[in-house]
């Protein structure tokens, strides 16, 4: 058993009356890449700041390497933090932001300092740039100093509070690929922040997702996307047709539901054992892994087209079934359908997960809370 | 159309500036004026200069003023700026507070402010002199630096100073390494800003003054009782150029810090 370098024990967090985190445990381990992923107001940040020690938590505990880190100040933690919008010095110049944090800890001689600024400018590509102030960097430039300078501590842990959302996008994913790289390059764990899925899918060895101050699923971004466990995940992660379907009948294997007048075998996915017969299950495809067919197909859905939108590579064809409406997105068409026209709706095999309804019922207070 | 309301814009506003200023102006004039009397214009002479600087009351009254000057700078410099960095700490309602609180010695009349220290200082037997010029002074310069100093405080993103904490510095060290270098522009000129006032005043000062510590104000406002002297013309000349130069300095400061700026 791998001993964990950071454990969080039921963390709970209120601010006033709000429940910002709500009984929070799970471990890091040495080396990984580990991402926080949630909606904006889902309490990622203040799990942050929790571990960076910038917010006091009012129950639980946080063990670094076994040693109970939760009553010490942020500078007295092995942890340093990227913040989102950088936080550089402004007035003080490259070298000076980097050498902030062994200067204050006296923890080098200048002439160590010296090697090692240079070590970490050459880790983040930017050597050079040393005279330069803060307000002279593009945003790239400032978020790879920002990183520098953290890294100059050499933490336990680096912490990166969406460090990619200021960036537009074509530097965000240059970015993405530059941060995998530097944290394979130093081996140091990082704790990750993003509200954007690609990101977290791309970046992460283990997604935590979170919502409503409480984590929803935890895994390898593979079992996150393949397989949500609610109701939650399955909307936040992937673009997926979600389609309320009455079970008729279960099995070891498969699954037979019934959606408007059509009888449907699904292959049984992880959460599937949990449904019962007579009862409601949520089925939910990926848009892009259902195929339209102008002829009968066996295990299809009868459809009607609603509209058909071409947007260059793909199609989405926007169809109805009962009261449902679902959006097929396909590369290139067996059926040239238009508005009005019968369509059979099929999935590629594993393409559709088969889920209990009672994340619907947490849907629900959700939209009352 | 538009042509005709510019002109008349720029007409308007050019004769307010000389109203303005044309007083200000005849000061400076008449500084140099040969004749002692206003009346009439007789010839260039710089002897009211001389006659001001072999004056050794006028000199004495300017030495006191500076230092009393100097030491209100100073002590509002502390002052002003602690309480600017504990309403950044405090809630809302009570940053408000200790706001309305601050600014409330601008807005009682000076004459009423006057008298009520004369009868504090009085009861706590304090000597009239130096230190109740420069306690009750700095009671109008505090604010001024509170307010600047807060602005400028208010403007730093609080994640910088997160990530000092962050980054290993105490509190202490992450308020002198980052906190005091940005709001230092701030600090110097509202200080200056506070010199420039305390060089100012008449009424509390007249209060406060001792029987060895006139102010130049003080010393000028009791000349003006046997008339005006050119004397005083040429005293006035100076004063504003002194004033002119802290403004000036003022101002270039601000503007090398906007440079500097806090970038966000």
């Amino acid at each position: 058993m791998k001993k964990p370098l950071l454990s969080l024990m039921n963390i709970n967090k209120y601010y006033g009356d709000f429940q910002a985190l709500k009984d929070i445990s799970f471990d890091i381990y040495q080396g990984e890449f580990l991402t926080l992923l949630g909606p904006s107001g889902c309490g990622k940040t203040t799990l942050l700041r929790c571990i960076a020690g910038l917010e006091e938590i009012n129950s639980g505990d946080i063990l670094l390497n076994g040693q109970s880190i939760k009553d010490l100040a942020p500078n007295k933690r092995n942890i340093n933090t990227v913040f989102q919008n950088y936080a550089l010095f402004p007035h003080l110049n490259v070298y000076d932001n980097i050498a902030y944090g062994p200067r204050v800890k006296k923890s080098m001689t200048e002439e160590q300092l010296k090697i090692e600024v240079q070590r970490v400018l050459e880790l983040v590509q930017m050597i050079d740039y040393e005279k330069r102030m803060p307000d002279q960097l593009s945003g790239g430039q400032r978020q790879r100093i920002a990183i520098a300078r953290a890294l100059i501590n050499q933490p336990a842990i680096l912490l990166l509070d969406e460090p990619l959302g200021a960036l537009d996008l074509k530097l965000r994913k240059h970015m993405q690929t530059e941060l995998s790289q530097l944290q394979k390059k130093t081996g140091t764990t990082f704790v990750y922040v993003t509200h954007d899925q690609d990101e977290a899918l791309n970046m992460s060895d283990r997604i935590i997702v979170i919502d409503q101050g409480v984590i929803q699923q935890l895994g390898s971004p593979r079992e996150i996307y393949n397989n949500p466990k609610n109701l939650f995940v399955t909307e936040f992660i992937g673009d997926r047709n979600i389609l309320e379907v009455e079970v008729l009948e279960t099995g070891t294997d498969a699954t037979k539901v019934k959606l408007g007048q059509n009888e449907l075998t699904v292959t049984n996915s992880v959460e599937s054992d949990k449904i019962q017969a007579g009862g409601l299950g949520i089925l939910a495809v990926h848009k892009d892994k259902m195929q339209v067919s102008c002829d009968p197909q066996p295990n299809s859905i009868k459809a009607e087209v609603v509209s058909v939108h071409y947007a260059g590579s793909q199609i989405r064809i926007d169809v109805q079934v009962a009261d449902l409406s679902l959006t097929v997105v396909e590369y290139r068409t067996a059926c040239p359908c238009k508005e009005g026209d019968q369509v059979y709706l099929t999935w590629i095999d594993g393409g559709a997960i088969l889920l209990p309804l009672e994340g619907q019922v947490n849907q629900e207070e959700r939209g009352l809370a | 159309m538009k042509s005709k309301t510019n002109r008349f814009g720029i007409f308007y506003l050019s004769l307010f500036f000389v109203i303005l200023y044309l007083p200000i102006l005849s000061v400076v004039l008449y500084s140099f004026n040969a004749s002692p009397s206003t009346a009439k214009w007789t010839g260039f002479t710089l002897d009211w200069y001389r006659q001001l600087f072999r004056d050794r009351v006028i000199g004495e009254a300017f030495a006191i003023s500076i230092q009393v000057a100097i030491l209100t700078a100073i002590f509002s410099a502390v002052l002003g700026t602690a309480a600017a960095m504990v309403s950044l700490m405090v809630t809302t309602k009570m940053k408000q507070t200790i706001q309305r609180m601050m600014l409330l010695p601008l807005l009682v009349p000076e004459v009423a402010l006057g008298v009520s220290l004369l009868i504090f200082f009085n009861a706590l037997k304090l000597p009239f002199g130096h230190l109740t010029l420069v306690l009750s002074h700095s009671l109008f310069c505090v604010p001024y630096v509170y307010i600047m100093v807060l602005l400028r405080l208010q403007e730093i993103d609080r994640s910088i100073i997160e990530s000092a904490r962050d980054l290993g510095a105490t509190k202490w060290q992450a308020f002198y390494t980052i906190i005091l270098p940005l709001i230092m522009p701030s600090i110097v000129t509202s200080s200056l800003l506070a010199i420039a006032m305390s060089l100012d005043d008449v009424v509390i000062s007249t209060y406060m003054s001792g029987p060895t510590s006139t102010t130049l104000p003080v010393h000028i406002f009791s000349m003006m009782r046997v008339g005006v002297t050119p004397k005083v013309n040429a005293l006035c000349t100076l004063i504003l150029v002194g004033t002119f130069f802290i403004i000036g300095l003022n101002q270039y400061i601000s503007k090398i810090s906007k440079n500097r700026g806090l970038s966000k």
